[in-house]
């Protein structure tokens, strides 16, 4: 219970927005010529350091904009920060969209490997739990149909049997993902709850307080880049709604 | 799950294995290159071999009592054969003809060879060669002396060029020296350095890698990191991912079009077609073979555009998935121009198809044109990723890169000769990378020989250089993707 698995010292996220977004050549010689190249500079996370522990579950609550998914976006390594590092041991599953890379030309089947090639999984594990996955997508001989087919509940669970498949050290989610119809909601919301229980190490975002009260131990409160508070979830949260 | 470390990264890396396989590999292609390679890995062409001068007129009338004697030295390690230029005075002549290559110094016979006087007819090139190549007249005065036995008015004469006057050259007619040269050319070959000391050069490389293996692996025992062992470990752990992403690639090119994998087939094999009937009947051209010459042509740039055109909007293209999940920025030009490598493959049947139908004959050089595709994979690989690079920040890059694609197209011999290029354009050639693989790749398939040694190092050079170049600016820029997508 003591180990640190995340550690996020002083990162500063800054992003070099060109005011209008130039992306030609033709217009960016010309503006150029012309003097009128204007950059802002617009710091996203400025100096955020916290640590999380192995199998602690950490809530990040704010409003928009405050740098929540850009602090997840950094720790999953999407995004390299400006200054700062983050330190991650354990193999990071970022749940922060499904079904990344699906392709509606392949079938199911076909898509059940891409999505997990892409999501970092090895061939012997996916051959092992392939049964798993069709059986949890409850999607049956629909699986060797190319996925341009399935409606956009069926084309969920299977993304979300994918990604909740693997038993990850350290799982970064980006709200609750219930799919489907309720009773594909019912069990995936378990399956997810289990995930985030079973001594792995999670990094919650949600809007909604109620879901951080029930399954964080502590919380950290962005606001406009930085972190306002950081503490025991009921202190934070109790805070945070009364601001 | 495989075993993983707390890292994430897989432990379990058999380095003896791996480096012994890849010895073996080296070895292997070492000595395999020796064997298919041939004559050519040890000689060149010479580059001190005589071109024949222009014909401007008929030496003297080539009687009995005249003997023509050319004075003259060339540079050439393997002196093979010496060839002139004879004028019949349009009718028809009697009486044989001697050539006779002499050493100066003492007067031995090195060349001859008689030639009937009827058969020769006019601006006919003779040309008598050495049973073995002649190895000890290195730039050492040498006597061509042309005679024949026929009487005036049914005699030859050998060409002369009144104007031509080389260092060390004369030319006397019964001895009496006169202004000109006599127009004959002198071919033969070099030796080259790699093919001397092939065995001793390979050698050297190959201890180099066993010490480079050895202090990897030294390095990796005790905990350091090493550049080899994260990319092999990089390898590893992305191969699967690799894989699918190619096999996706591949499937969805196929999957909606009726015909399937024989596009890749039909494509090159109708371009060719087309562009053999435009080429053979309006514009005539001599080339031996060239239905092979064409398609040839035709599936080398084909690949190469097509891997430069996917690889340009590698990045791009796939900006959902970059701006949601983590993997290594390079996989996906990398992918994309390994799926045009898999059509390449594909396209390549086709190709041989027309090799055989045309009559090729294939040496075993032709399995060198494999090292010269590679040497392209890596060209536009380093290629693609430069102009992926520039496509995140400028979206014209695109259009900038069609116009140049066709540019390209244009400067290199696809589908015309390489000798209808005026004198003031050849270098359009000489700074286009193509030119050297496509070059190279029909001289091991039409030609049936390997080219010249240095010629594999020019070609690694420029694969190699633009892969880096390439990978540099990816690298430098990569962590900015993510922000302009």
């Amino acid at each position: 219970m003591s180990k640190t698995v995340i550690e996020v010292k002083d990162v500063t996220m800054n992003f070099h927005m060109n005011l209008d977004k130039i992306l030609s050549l033709k217009e960016f010689v010309t503006r150029k010529l012309s003097g009128k190249l204007a950059y802002q500079d617009f710091t996203a996370l400025d100096h955020v350091s916290f640590s999380v522990k192995k199998g602690e579950t950490l809530g990040l609550i704010g409003r928009n904009g405050a740098g929540k998914s850009t602090m997840l976006k950094v720790i999953a390594g999407i995004l390299k920060p400006t200054k700062g590092s983050v330190v991650c041991h354990g193999n990071v599953v970022p749940m922060l969209e499904l079904g990344s890379g699906f392709d509606v030309d392949l079938t199911g089947q076909e898509n059940i490997f891409l999505n997990g090639a892409i999501l970092g999984y090895d061939e012997e594990f996916l051959r092992g739990k392939y049964d798993e996955i069709v059986e949890f997508s409850e999607l049956g001989q629909f699986i060797e149909m190319p996925i341009r087919n399935y409606s956009s509940g069926m084309l969920a669970r299977l993304a979300f049997s994918v990604a909740s498949v693997v038993q990850p050290e350290i799982l970064i989610v980006d709200e609750i993902l219930a799919v489907g119809d309720a009773a594909f909601q019912e069990k995936s919301r378990k399956r997810m709850m289990e995930l985030m229980g079973g001594g792995t190490t999670v990094l919650f975002v949600s809007h909604s307080i109620e879901q951080i009260r029930q399954m964080c131990q502590r919380v950290v409160w962005l606001e406009f880049g930085q972190i306002k508070e950081i503490g025991l979830t009921e202190a934070v949260c109790s805070a945070y709604e009364s601001s | 799950m495989a075993p993983k470390t707390k890292n994430g990264d897989f432990p379990v890396l058999n380095l003896k294995k791996i480096f012994f396989l890849a010895l073996s590999a080296y070895v292997l292609l070492i000595v395999s290159f020796y064997f298919l390679a041939g004559d050519q890995l040890h000689f060149r062409r010479s580059r001190g071999e005589l071109t024949m001068p222009t014909a401007e007129s008929g030496a003297v009338e080539l009687t009995k009592d005249v003997l023509v004697e050319q004075t003259f030295q060339a540079k050439i390690q393997r002196l093979e054969s010496i060839a002139v230029a004879w004028s019949a005075y349009y009718r028809s002549n009697t009486g044989t003809v001697a050539m006779e290559l002499l050493r100066q110094s003492d007067g031995a016979v090195l060349m001859h060879a008689d030639f009937d006087a009827a058969t020769i007819a006019e601006g006919q090139v003779l040309s008598m060669a050495a049973e073995e190549p002649i190895e000890s007249v290195y730039a050492e005065p040498l006597v061509l002396r042309v005679s024949a036995d026929s009487v005036s008015g049914s005699a030859v004469a050998p060409f002369i060029n009144t104007q031509e006057a080389r260092e060390g050259f004369s030319l006397s007619v019964n001895g009496a020296v006169v202004p000109g040269m006599l127009c004959f050319s002198a071919s033969g070959t070099d030796y080259i350095w790699t093919g001397l000391h092939y065995w001793s050069f390979s050698a050297a490389l190959g201890i180099a890698l066993v010490l480079l293996f050895l202090i990897v692996w030294l390095r990796h025992r005790k905990g350091k990191h090493s550049y080899l062992i994260n990319a092999l470990i990089a390898m590893r752990k992305y191969r699967f991912l690799i894989r699918q992403l190619v096999a996706r690639d591949f499937k969805i090119k196929y999957k909606r079009s009726v015909l399937g994998v024989f596009w890749s087939f039909l494509n090159p094999l109708m371009t060719m077609m087309v562009q053999y009937y435009v080429f053979s009947t309006i514009f005539k051209n001599d080339i031996p073979h060239f239905a092979a010459y064409l398609i040839i042509g035709t599936v080398m740039f084909n690949f190469f555009s097509e891997a430069c055109g996917m690889t340009l909007t590698s990045i791009l293209g796939n900006a959902s998935l970059i701006t949601k999940v983590y993997m290594p920025k390079y996989i996906y030009p990398l992918t994309r121009t390994l799926s045009s490598a898999v059509n390449l493959s594909i396209s390549l049947l086709p190709a041989l198809i027309v090799c055989l139908a045309t009559g090729v004959q294939f040496q075993k050089s032709a399995i060198l044109a494999l090292y010269f595709f590679a040497a392209l994979i890596v060209f536009s690989l380093g290629l693609g990723m430069l102009l992926s690079t520039s496509m995140v920040f400028f979206r014209d890059t695109q259009f900038l890169w069609n116009v140049l694609n066709m540019m390209w197209m244009y400067a290199t011999p696809i589908f015309y000769p390489e000798t209808i290029l005026p004198d003031n354009l050849k270098f359009v050639l000489q700074i286009n990378p193509l030119y050297y693989f496509l070059k190279s790749i029909r001289m091991c398939i039409l030609d049936g020989v390997s080219p010249e040694p240095v010629v594999y190092f020019q070609c690694i050079m420029i694969a190699l250089g633009m892969l880096l170049i390439g990978a540099f600016v990816f690298y430098r820029e990569q962590n900015k993707f993510v922000l302009y997508l």
